[in-house]
């Protein structure tokens, strides 16, 4: 598309024009696309990109938060790699990620599917599935301690009823991070389902007839239409749910605080655990350093290996 | 529905200004108050709505005998108060008075945060507190803040269910002379395990949420220690002697599963719920309890072993070094510890005084003032090793510690003298 | 029944209207389609039950008398219907004032936010200049750091500014966002090259291109952007809380950490506050959807 635009002008500037007048006229562009950019950058350079070297600096530091820093080298980073619970909170984190992205995708286009058909009263349903984007992440986590309490929660108190054993949701490693799971779930399907739906709106009809005339079942048009046409929404969303999964954060220090044992905790709850609760900053910064970095390893490997990149390129 | 941006710019720009044309400019000022005359102190605490009302009130009565000063007073939730305040403290922004409790006072004292209290205090005048609070606001011998409030845990009693279990409600203990044994609590314990239905649970301990220190009142029952200057004394025969006895607690299923160090329920919850038949609850709790237990309750003392022990809760007030006013913030700390604004704030929030001279009954409780007497004699059960121990500089750390470690131990199997092991590991590189 | 039927009926209508062709075929079809409409419209509102239950639940705690959820006893509405949690709420946060804060901090970094992100956007899709992917990517690498870990170098930077304890420490931060540069970006692109060219050949600048061509397009953008931001703006707390030191200033999500107390949280003064802060955003948010999806079926990520 860009590589498009540029040739299109490139036609339109084609007129016998001396070069100085070329360049000063890219020259300008090149101004005004830098003024355009400018107020962003400017934003984004103090709040973002500076805190950022900031925490960088911070993570070879030693401090309580206040009085004189000490540098420390990469002691953190030495620390990080010898510390049991940094390897936990790296594998949960993965955990959470491998357990919330599929379900949320395959959840959200499922869905948008039987929205994008014909159903009765679908304008509800489809608002109804998205509402819960609209609550934070601390009030759901309130949400989800309320319905998971263990001994008298709404959850356990339905199991028993139904003459099953209540589950250890706050007591137990495993049920503790599928009430996580569930409820990071929750939260975001409705996100999921919006943007497949925008995408499903933009596949001609004609396709499908088409597929249909060639004798594709059901099944074969949604495998070998719907999905590849889908594929950058799905793009679009798998960064965007990993993203959201390797920074979750509200839920998990609401719901069970990383806890029991060190079950559900995640880099993120465990960078702010070192660097508010217990005033580890260097250590804290040099966990948000490292999460950082995977991110970005992950996001950039999904750009190369994408067949969609030019959506951003 | 039509939209234009144009309109929606308009709309959004209409919205913004007369936002700030009604909200008067204030929030925009930036710098923040606090510059204002030099009889001025802004104050930073958290507080529950009673805490709130009465610190209101108190500042009302100092700033009626001191004409002409100002004491601002900011509640903030207590979730990140002292983030807040570590972020404040290096950029230079802090309060000149702030409310801390007696652990993190010692970060801020050792960091040379804290306005030195010296020359505010006389021998005489500090001869009116409990020795042990006193200690609990010194570093090096030098006083940091005043010990505004204490509060200490006991055991709360669900008359019924322990009725049913077949035990006499008369003869529960009633003050630290009759206290239970620890071997006494546990046959209690065992009576209540057979009588009651697996889903509910003896008692229950407040070592949950950042109170995993409460643990070690455990330790000092059984008169071990932790910490000796920089030694740690914890991988002892009576810390073995605590841990042991307190992971019974799982392993007999005498308290919930959910409730252990590192769990997200609360103590007091599950006794108000009828989960848990006792509890160990501050007695700051006992409004809250009041108003939601819908059965009988009573106080009675914690067990003892070899002696009778009890964690240090409570909050001191400080002053920062940085303060403009030194000497309005010293004077507006000594009469926040005045006998009569002390009993006031105590008998709003039933929480403890400091001051020898409002021991006993002297202070009115307002809510069940029946059973405060049992949490005024448990305090008298701290002692002031406990209280330098407890309040050293690295108590946080080692807070975080007891946190992982005991959880280890109780719900993961993690063997005593493993957890000993890591404890003392812990401490040593904490306290170093 | 009867009316479930002609419901379908209408739904079916709105199906064949646009398509004439093909209508014997289909009306074979037609039993197993409805056999099929039958079982979506089950399956949909199974999901739809499931999703709206927390929601429902917040009310049931919102309405109940203190403490009743956790009583024992499976009871799936309250007992009595009270306005004692609110009244608690109102009594203990001052709910207009930091309301109106929100209010005002809301509307700043939305307006802020979204007029800097099209403006960044239409550069990135549309014009030309030195160092322009490498900024964007950079911007883009933004998105993925989790706040918790630059938060405390935010402060410091905060604090250096002056802007410590006002309204801009939250707005200015709140408005470095990079993700609807991302989104602009990509609506930007999916605009037609001959309606700039166009305005470009009549001799019309940059500026009055993106303000006179280009903006008048973006209705469904600038809903989404608008939607989002204020959405992040109005649930954060964890900012507010440091960046904010009076609490005459605070935001209302603030509210929630006060009702949490030190130990044992009300739980159902928090979901009544909880209810009044989610209330207007839900309003919004049903109001403004159908440009929300179209916001985004427009801006390529389709």
């Amino acid at each position: 598309m860009t590589a498009l635009t540029a040739r299109g002008r490139e036609r339109a500037s084609a007129s016998p024009r001396p070069r100085a007048a070329r360049r000063a006229a890219r020259f300008k562009e090149s101004l005004v696309g830098w003024g355009f950019v400018a107020p962003n950058l400017v934003l984004m350079s103090l709040f973002l990109f500076i805190p950022i070297v900031w925490a960088l600096i911070l993570s070879f530091q030693e401090t309580k938060g206040f009085g004189d820093p000490e540098w420390v080298g990469a002691a953190n980073y030495a620390k990080l790699l010898a510390d049991p619970v940094f390897w936990q909170s790296l594998a949960n984190t993965l955990v959470f990620t491998v357990a919330t992205v599929p379900i949320e995708l395959a959840g959200g286009l499922g869905l948008a599917v039987l929205l994008n058909s014909v159903i009765p009263a679908r304008g509800l349903f489809r608002t109804i599935i998205v509402l819960p984007m609209v609550i934070s992440g601390v009030a759901s986590g309130m949400i989800a301690v309320i319905l998971f309490y263990e001994s008298n929660g709404l959850v356990n108190k339905v199991l028993q009823a139904l003459g099953l054993d209540a589950i250890g949701w706050q007591s137990q490693g495993t049920p503790a991070m599928v009430s996580v799971v569930i409820a990071a779930i929750w939260l975001r399907l409705g996100f999921n389902m919006i943007i497949y739906l925008a995408g499903l709106q933009s596949i001609s009809p004609e396709l499908y007839e088409a597929a249909r005339i060639d004798g594709a079942s059901k099944w074969q048009q949604f495998r070998s239409v719907t999905v590849p046409l889908v594929g950058p929404s799905t793009f679009f969303l798998l960064i965007m749910n990993v993203i959201a999964s390797f920074q979750v954060f509200d839920l998990i220090f609401v719901m069970t605080g990383g806890g029991p044992g060190n079950a559900t905790s995640v880099l993120v709850t465990y960078a702010y655990r070192n660097g508010f609760q217990i005033r580890e900053q260097g250590y804290g910064a040099a966990i948000g350093i490292v999460i950082l970095l995977i991110t970005l390893v992950f996001t950039f490997i999904q750009w190369k290996t994408n067949r969609t990149r030019d959506l951003v390129e | 529905m039509k939209l234009s941006s144009g309109r929606l710019f308009g709309a959004v720009g209409l919205v913004a200004a007369s936002t700030l044309v009604l909200s008067g400019c204030a929030g925009f000022g930036g710098g923040g108050s606090g510059g204002g005359g030099d009889q001025t102190l802004t104050f930073t605490t958290w507080g529950s709505e009673s805490e709130e009302t009465t610190f209101k009130d108190l500042i009302a009565q100092f700033e009626a005998e001191h004409e002409g000063t100002d004491i601002k007073l900011n509640v903030v939730p207590y979730d990140q108060m002292f983030s807040n305040i570590d972020a404040q403290l290096a950029s230079g922004d802090a309060p000149d008075i702030f409310r801390v409790d007696y652990g993190n006072l010692g970060v801020y004292s050792s960091q040379d945060q804290l306005l030195d209290l010296s020359d505010s205090f006389s021998d005489d005048e500090i001869a009116e507190f409990t020795p042990a609070m006193w200690e609990a606001v010194s570093y090096e011998g030098v006083p940091y803040g005043v010990p505004h409030q204490t509060d200490v845990s006991a055991l709360l009693v669900n008359t019924q269910m322990v009725k049913d279990a077949g035990i006499d409600p008369a003869s529960l203990p009633t003050t630290q002379d009759d206290a239970w044994t620890w071997d006494e609590f546990a046959a209690v314990a065992g009576e209540l395990r057979s009588a009651l239905p697996a889903d509910k649970y003896p008692f229950v301990y407040n070592w949950q949420l950042g109170g995993a220190p409460r643990w070690l009142s455990w330790l000092f029952q059984a008169d071990g220690t932790f910490l000796d200057g920089d030694t740690a004394t914890i991988d002892s025969p009576e810390g073995a002697k605590a841990l042991d006895f307190t992971k019974s607690f799982f392993e007999q299923q005498w308290v919930p599963p959910t409730s252990s160090t590192k769990g997200t329920v609360y103590a007091d919850s599950l006794f108000t719920e009828g989960t848990a038949a006792m509890a160990f609850v501050g007695s700051f709790l006992v409004p809250d309890i009041d108003s939601l237990a819908k059965f009988d309750w009573t106080a009675i003392p914690m067990p003892r072993d070899e002696r009778g022990a009890t964690d240090l809760g409570g909050n001191a007030l400080v002053a920062t070094k940085g303060t403009k006013n030194p000497e309005l913030a010293a004077e507006f700390l000594k009469f926040m510890v005045s006998a009569d604004a002390m009993s006031e704030f105590c008998a709003n929030t039933n929480e403890l005084p400091t001051r020898l001279d409002l021991e006993g009954d002297a202070v009115q409780f307002k809510i069940r003032p029946d059973v405060m007497p049992v949490f005024v004699d448990q305090a008298a059960t701290i002692e002031p090793g406990d209280v330098k121990q407890l309040t050293s500089p690295a108590m946080a750390a080692i807070n975080t510690a007891l946190q992982d470690q005991l959880e280890a131990a109780f719900i993961g199997g993690q063997s005593t003298a493993d957890t000993l092991a890591n404890l003392s590991a812990a401490i040593e590189e904490a306290a170093k | 029944m009867a009316q479930t039927t002609s419901v379908l009926e209408i739904a079916d209508a709105e199906l064949l209207g646009p398509r004439g062709a093909a209508r014997v075929q289909r009306r074979r079809r037609y039993s197993s389609e409805r056999k099929g409409i039958v079982w979506r419209t089950i399956l949909v509102a199974l999901v739809a039950l499931i999703v709206v239950f927390p929601l429902y639940w917040m009310l049931v705690v919102a309405f109940s008398p203190r403490g009743e959820v956790f009583e024992p006893g499976l009871r799936l509405w309250p007992s009595t219907l009270t306005l004692e949690n609110f009244a608690k709420v109102f009594d203990r946060v001052p709910v207009l004032d930091w309301f109106g804060n929100s209010v005002v901090i809301g509307a700043f970094v939305t307006a802020l936010t979204v007029i800097v992100n099209l403006l960044a956007g239409y550069a990135f899709a549309r014009l030309r200049f030195r160092g322009r992917n490498g900024i964007f990517l950079l911007g883009l690498a933004t998105m993925m750091i989790p706040v918790q870990a630059i938060m405390v170098a935010q402060f410091k930077l905060v604090s250096g500014l002056g802007i410590y304890g006002s309204y801009w420490g939250v707005i200015l931060p709140g408005a470095a966002a990079a993700f609807g540069i991302f989104l602009a970006r990509q609506f930007f692109l999916s605009i037609p090259d001959e309606v700039i060219e166009a305005a470009r050949i009549d001799g019309a600048g940059q500026l009055r291109i993106f303000l006179q061509v280009v903006l008048p397009l973006c209705k469904p953008l600038i809903a989404v952007l608008t939607l989002l931001t204020l959405l992040g703006s109005w649930n954060d707390f964890a900012w507010p809380l440091i960046a904010l030191k009076d609490n005459e200033l605070f935001t209302l999500p603030i509210g929630l950490l006060y009702l949490k107390n030190q130990t044992s949280p009300d739980y159902n003064a928090i979901m009544a506050l909880s209810l009044i802060a989610v209330l207007p955003m839900v309003l919004l948010f049903v109001f403004f959807q159908r440009y929300f999806v179209q916001g985004f079926a427009r801006s390529g990520i389709k």
